[in-house]
């Protein structure tokens, strides 16, 4: 026998040993991971009190909107190969699609109470906010975000390359944190709105409107400005380093 | 869009040149076409390997050359152009009625209090610029790299950098692509923070602005190091 023959029988004999503990090991790492398919994803959730949403994405659009009903609608569209899962602990809810060497679109459609809060991160993909009124924070790489009708106490959007979009009224001792890398940011506001501004553009366009000559307490800087409005209060944070700042009254 | 045209434009896309619409028409192009997706690609190899070459510094001959050219090249010096234009106006003779010499008076007292004027504005806006730079505690004054914060964020950087390297050579290109592209949005950010502050360091909008744009680099490495 030679030494070729002695080792080909060796891993035969082993072959059968491993075979059966391997499939075992894989079939529990997959039932144990909680990720099932895109397609067809949908979910109520019926939180108890005012509930704090999560939703990780990698590539494709979030959009979600406030509606009357106390419960949480979450539906997910993309392709079979894509998968998805969802933790609940009391009612922090996480939905998370896996992040592996592909990169599936997912889109989620989402109705929420009003009162919830919102943590949505994604990678590329437009994000949407319609009427939610809880803490709010986006944090995408490349999207163009949009939030509208919101009375938030707390706002949070940071992105590196996209258009940031505002259109909502500040809450007393809020705080309006919005910031693009490659993008405008875009606040309409209503005009008897108290806030102190701090506006920072790098390309120095900051377009403050009618706010301009309302603002007091002003200080000028090359590529920034900041100044109170009425009482001041809520915190409005703008920043842009390649586009513009624009700030409209209602 | 063609693939001449949209390959015309990947330059001034990679550079963030382009005009939104515009954008939109090459990235809209570019979803359909691998050819000019390759294209794309490579350049922006191309962009990344030339970032990372190390800068020489010429030696001093070299400076003394370019500083001989210039001199020979430069017409002449302000000061011997008002020379000649003293020797013309010299050899003239002039003559003015007494209008004339009360305009030219009225002219020149309005001048001198408009630059006075001005020149006073200016002075209280460095006072105050110098005195917002004093306040602030964490300015990063003379060296914005040499503040704390800012290395402790570089060192982050260096662990998250490698980490996303290993890890990119398994990504898809869009991924890939996605990365570069921000990440260069990021670093010209950057560039434009120092540049604003090496002409100007007290600057603290600036170094706000710089500090802010480190935090945006840990963000998105560590928003991909995940992949």
């Amino acid at each position: 026998m030679t030494r070729f023959d002695k080792l080909a029988s060796y891993l035969a004999a082993i072959r059968y040993r491993l075979i059966i503990p391997f499939i075992a090991l894989a079939s529990i790492s997959v039932s144990g991971s909680g990720y099932e398919r895109v397609a067809g994803f949908e979910r109520t959730y019926t939180p108890r009190g005012p509930a704090h949403l999560v939703i990780s994405n990698v590539s494709g659009s979030i959009f979600v909107r406030a509606w009357n009903k106390k419960t949480i609608n979450v539906r997910a569209s993309g392709p079979s190969s894509g998968s998805v899962e969802d933790r609940v602990v009391r009612d922090e809810i996480s939905i998370t699609v896996r992040r592996d060497l592909r990169l599936d679109r997912v889109d989620f459609d989402v109705s929420v109470p009003s009162d919830t809060s919102l943590s949505l991160r994604n990678v590329m993909g437009k994000i949407e906010i319609q009427g939610v009124h809880g803490y709010l924070s986006v944090n995408s790489f490349d999207s163009d975000v949009r939030l509208v009708g919101t009375r938030s106490r707390s706002v949070d959007v940071k992105v590196t390359s996209g258009d940031v979009y505002f259109d909502g009224e500040l809450q007393n001792d809020g705080s309006y944190t919005l910031q693009s890398i490659r993008g405008d940011i875009d606040v309409i506001i209503p005009s008897a709105s108290s806030f102190s501004l701090s506006a920072r553009a790098m390309s120095e366009n900051i377009n403050l409107g009618d706010f301009l000559t309302s603002l007091g307490g002003i200080t000028r800087w090359a590529k920034g400005i900041s100044g109170t409005h009425q009482k001041g209060g809520p915190k409005l944070n703008l920043t842009t380093y390649a586009g513009r700042i624009l700030l409209h009254k209602k | 869009m063609v693939c001449n045209h949209c390959q015309e434009l990947i330059s001034d896309y990679i550079d963030g040149a382009l005009e939104l619409g515009e954008q939109a028409k090459v990235e809209n192009h570019l979803s359909d076409c691998e050819p000019c997706r390759a294209v794309r690609d490579d350049l922006l190899q191309l962009v990344h390997f030339s970032r990372q070459l190390p800068s020489h510094t010429p030696s001093s001959a070299v400076w003394t050359r370019i500083q001989a050219q210039i001199e020979a090249e430069r017409p002449a010096t302000a000061w011997a152009r008002i020379q000649t234009w003293m020797g013309r106006v010299q050899g003239r003779h002039f003559d003015f009625s007494l209008p004339q010499l009360a305009a030219g008076v009225a002219v020149f007292v309005v001048l001198f209090s408009g630059s006075a004027m001005l020149f006073r504005g200016a002075s209280t806006d460095q006072a105050n610029m110098a005195d917002m730079g004093g306040a602030a505690g964490t300015s990063l004054r003379a060296n914005p790299l040499s503040n704390p914060d800012i290395q402790q964020i570089e060192h982050r950087i260096n662990e998250l950098k490698q980490s996303v390297e290993q890890r990119k050579v398994s990504w898809q290109p869009e991924l890939r692509f996605t990365f570069d592209r921000n990440m260069y949005y990021v670093e010209q950010s950057l560039l434009e923070c120092r540049q604003q502050l090496s002409g100007n360091p007290d600057d603290q909008v600036a170094q706000e602005l710089m500090l802010n744009a480190y935090r945006e680099k840990v963000r998105l490495l560590e928003g991909f190091e995940k992949f």
